[in-house]
């Protein structure tokens, strides 16, 4: 008689070994889960300086302050800007203030049906003007630092379009500024979504149909293996606890405002407006060529929201000759909550703002004798000394530096030449 | 002959004599009421006396006129055509049925042949063929032998009402037919899946190979159902079903609404479309106050600026 190919008694011996595991684990999973567990998010103590209708702004400050301009972090209005604090040890809020950085940031609250009608202008040039306004007052300062999550980078871009004078350097993370790109499902599919008709019939886009339009962006992952997963992982605390946290994160899905959703999807999806610089916000261009201030561009290789495709090409269309991207490989979420980014996200952010802060009038006035060149000269090395810095810090992703690149710069002057 | 007749019509001939003892009730109940409305053992004051002979009248009038209707609705020639639309009835239901089953038998059909399809039409990453012919059956009968029955003209008093009952038993059923191919495209991948990962097996098992840890096959399978999926979400066909189930759903939705909002209109409870009125315009308020702010603000400090 011939030997079977497949041992099935190692197989089955398999099976009671796992058998005995998954007895094990639903013993331990119970008393984890019946046990006290810490699931909360946002407890990094903060204080409410500012509320305008639903939107209010939340204040961290840090042990010991080391940055002179304050940073303002604009999240998307889908989700919530918990995500940026959603524990003690993975806490992009945390880590800034452990870089001396004083933070702001807009929580949009829950739109109602009252809301409806407020248009991407409303959130930029009323909203966010009011609170950079405020803050500026507040520090008796003439600009502030802004930095903006997915949808609240492309606010964050059409502010600082709107108003340069009020920023003084621009950070975009996950921010989608060029839509015509099919890498990403969400852009297939937005092509194609009537959006006029869901304003109509909805008023606000619903929060759990557009969770439920993220969960059909990879089922196999998100319906089945994740859950999968944490059975796997229920008898582990901490594992159970994370787990949890991103629930109440992924869930917590304010409604979007129906005419900020419609234009977002008609201009930016449908039309591509923002990178050709034909935006208009209640009559008001949005050029891409008045963002003259620093911009920072970080976005993740692997993110399946916003490619890098859609992020990318903001850094070749803005006005500013300092400008970077930084590549990571992670995700859309990973981004914020990994603890490999966790390392890395902060500090690089922190490390590029210190950089573009005025150095002490002394210093300046020595290295003004000593090197003893041109003011163009001076102001163009000043704006690659920062870059060829951060070039050289140590990051996991690619990066590609404006100011650094002789290709890139030629680029530039080629367009400019062009231009007059 | 006569009573041949009439034992033939048996059904008109009890219709009549429930006309006539309808119609002598009737009659009756004016009668014992002289003074309607002080009547029922209810005195009146003289003040009302007048108003009571009034009241009387009207009544028996109104008795009078109740008579004749029932008098002319007793008569045979009136019966017999009552009852012949009441004969048309049954005949409407049976055509109804008909249709019904009709399609229901043409849908057997459909899902007969897709059934005896099962296995062999799934190809690896390729949803070209997916078989979407069954739902356009569905909707196709739906179109063709039910929707005319919501369609059909509303009279009366209540033919708004009834209109919208209708609209939105129709867009229900729109949507139910869209949600179901939505679904169906769904569990596409998964048929796919478990085609691949026979194959998979088998070749395994041919060359002796195998896992020897459960958990292996199960991500080789969430692997390929991935793949799947990746394939399938990216596809026209996928983008169009989704599309016209939003759109289903969010018609179905404003049907609903319309329905709702006149049963509420008779509550003290403002209906949305009230509210979304008063909202815009308190939405444009807040914006003029807004801006009018921002520039009294920038001409206080321009003031200042030249003082």
């Amino acid at each position: 008689m011939n030997q079977p190919k497949i041992a099935v008694d190692l197989i089955l011996k398999r099976m009671a070994e796992s058998s005995e595991q998954v007895k094990s684990r639903a013993r331990k999973a119970s008393e984890v889960l019946l046990g006290p567990l810490e699931t909360d998010l946002a407890t990094t103590p903060h204080e409410i300086v500012y509320q305008e209708d639903r939107m209010r702004l939340k204040h961290y400050k840090p042990e010991k302050v080391k940055h002179k301009y304050p940073l303002l972090l604009v999240y998307a209005l889908i989700n919530r800007e918990t995500m940026l604090d959603l524990q003690p040890e993975r806490s992009v809020i945390t880590n800034f203030m452990k870089e001396g950085i004083e933070v702001y940031m807009i929580d949009w609250g829950y739109p109602t049906r009252k809301d409806q009608f407020l248009t991407i202008d409303d959130h930029v040039n009323g909203y966010m003007d009011n609170v950079v306004d405020f803050i500026r007052k507040r520090h008796n300062l003439p600009q502030i630092n802004l930095m903006g999550i997915c949808m609240g980078g492309a606010f964050s871009v059409m502010y600082s379009s709107l108003h340069p004078e009020k920023i003084k350097n621009l950070v975009t993370t996950v921010t989608p500024t060029n839509f015509d790109t099919d890498k990403g499902l969400l852009h297939i599919w937005m092509k194609q979504t009537n959006a006029d008709l869901l304003e109509e019939g909805y008023g606000n886009m619903p929060g759990d149909l557009m969770n439920l339009g993220f969960l059909l962006l990879n089922p196999a992952r998100l319906i089945i293996d994740k859950y999968i997963g944490f059975f796997e992982n229920m008898d582990n605390r901490t594992f159970v606890e994370n787990f949890v946290r991103m629930e109440k994160w992924i869930f917590d899905s304010p409604d979007v405002p129906g005419a900020t959703f419609r234009q977002f999807v008609v201009d930016c999806y449908q039309k591509n407006l923002l990178i050709q610089n034909k935006l208009e916000l209640d009559g008001k261009r949005v050029d891409l060529k008045n963002i003259t201030m620093p911009l920072l561009n970080i976005y993740g290789k692997f993110d399946h929201l916003v490619p890098p495709e859609a992020c990318e090409r903001l850094t070749r269309e803005v006005g500013s000759k300092d400008t970077e991207d930084q590549c990571l490989n992670t995700g859309h979420i990973g981004i914020y909550v990994s603890s490999k980014c966790q390392e890395l996200f902060a500090p690089k952010i922190a490390g590029w703002l210190k950089e573009r802060e005025p150095e002490p009038k002394k210093k300046k006035t020595a290295a003004k004798s000593t090197t003893g060149k041109t003011a163009a000269a001076r102001k163009t090395a000043k704006a690659e000394e920062p870059a060829k810095k951060s070039a050289s810090a140590k990051s996991s992703g690619s990066k590609k530096t404006k100011a650094a690149s002789g290709t890139s710069r030629a680029k530039k002057t080629q367009k400019t030449g062009t231009g007059s | 002959m006569e009573q041949e007749k009439t034992g033939e019509n048996y059904a008109e001939a009890f219709f009549a004599d429930w006309m006539k003892s309808a119609m002598n009730f009737w009659g009756e109940m004016a009668k014992t009421q002289p003074d309607f409305p002080g009547g029922f053992g209810m005195d009146f004051t003289p003040r009302s006396t007048k108003s009571a002979e009034q009241a009387r009248k009207m009544w028996e009038t109104g008795g009078k006129i109740f008579q004749s209707l029932f008098s002319t609705a007793s008569r045979p020639d009136s019966v017999e055509e009552a009852l012949k639309g009441i004969d048309a009835v049954p005949d409407l239901i049976m055509t109804m049925a008909r249709q019904s089953w009709d399609g229901y038998y043409e849908l057997q059909k459909q899902w007969m042949d897709r059934a005896a399809k099962f296995n062999y039409q799934t190809k690896a990453y390729n949803f070209e063929d997916i078989d979407q012919e069954t739902f356009k059956a569905v909707r196709d009968l739906y179109e063709r032998e039910f929707q005319k029955f919501l369609k059909v003209p509303s009279l009366g008093l209540t033919r708004f009402y009834q209109d919208k009952f209708n609209n939105t038993i129709d867009k229900y059923n729109i949507f139910v037919t869209a949600i179901s191919e939505f679904i169906y495209m769904f569990y596409v991948p998964i048929e796919k899946t478990g085609v691949v990962m026979q194959e998979k097996l088998e070749e395994m098992a041919e060359q002796g190979q195998f896992f020897d840890d459960f958990k292996d096959y199960y991500n080789m399978w969430i692997k390929i159902l991935e793949g799947h999926y990746m394939t399938l979400l990216q596809s026209p066909e996928y983008t169009d079903v989704m599309d016209k189930t939003i759109q289903a759903l969010v018609h179905y939705r404003e049907a609903k609404e319309e329905l709702v909002s006149d049963i509420l209109r008779n509550l003290p409870v403002p209906t949305n479309r009230e509210m979304d009125e008063l909202y815009k315009d308190l939405y444009v308020l807040k914006k003029k106050v807004r801006d009018l702010s921002k520039k009294v603000e920038g001409n206080g400090n321009l003031a200042a600026e030249t003082k």
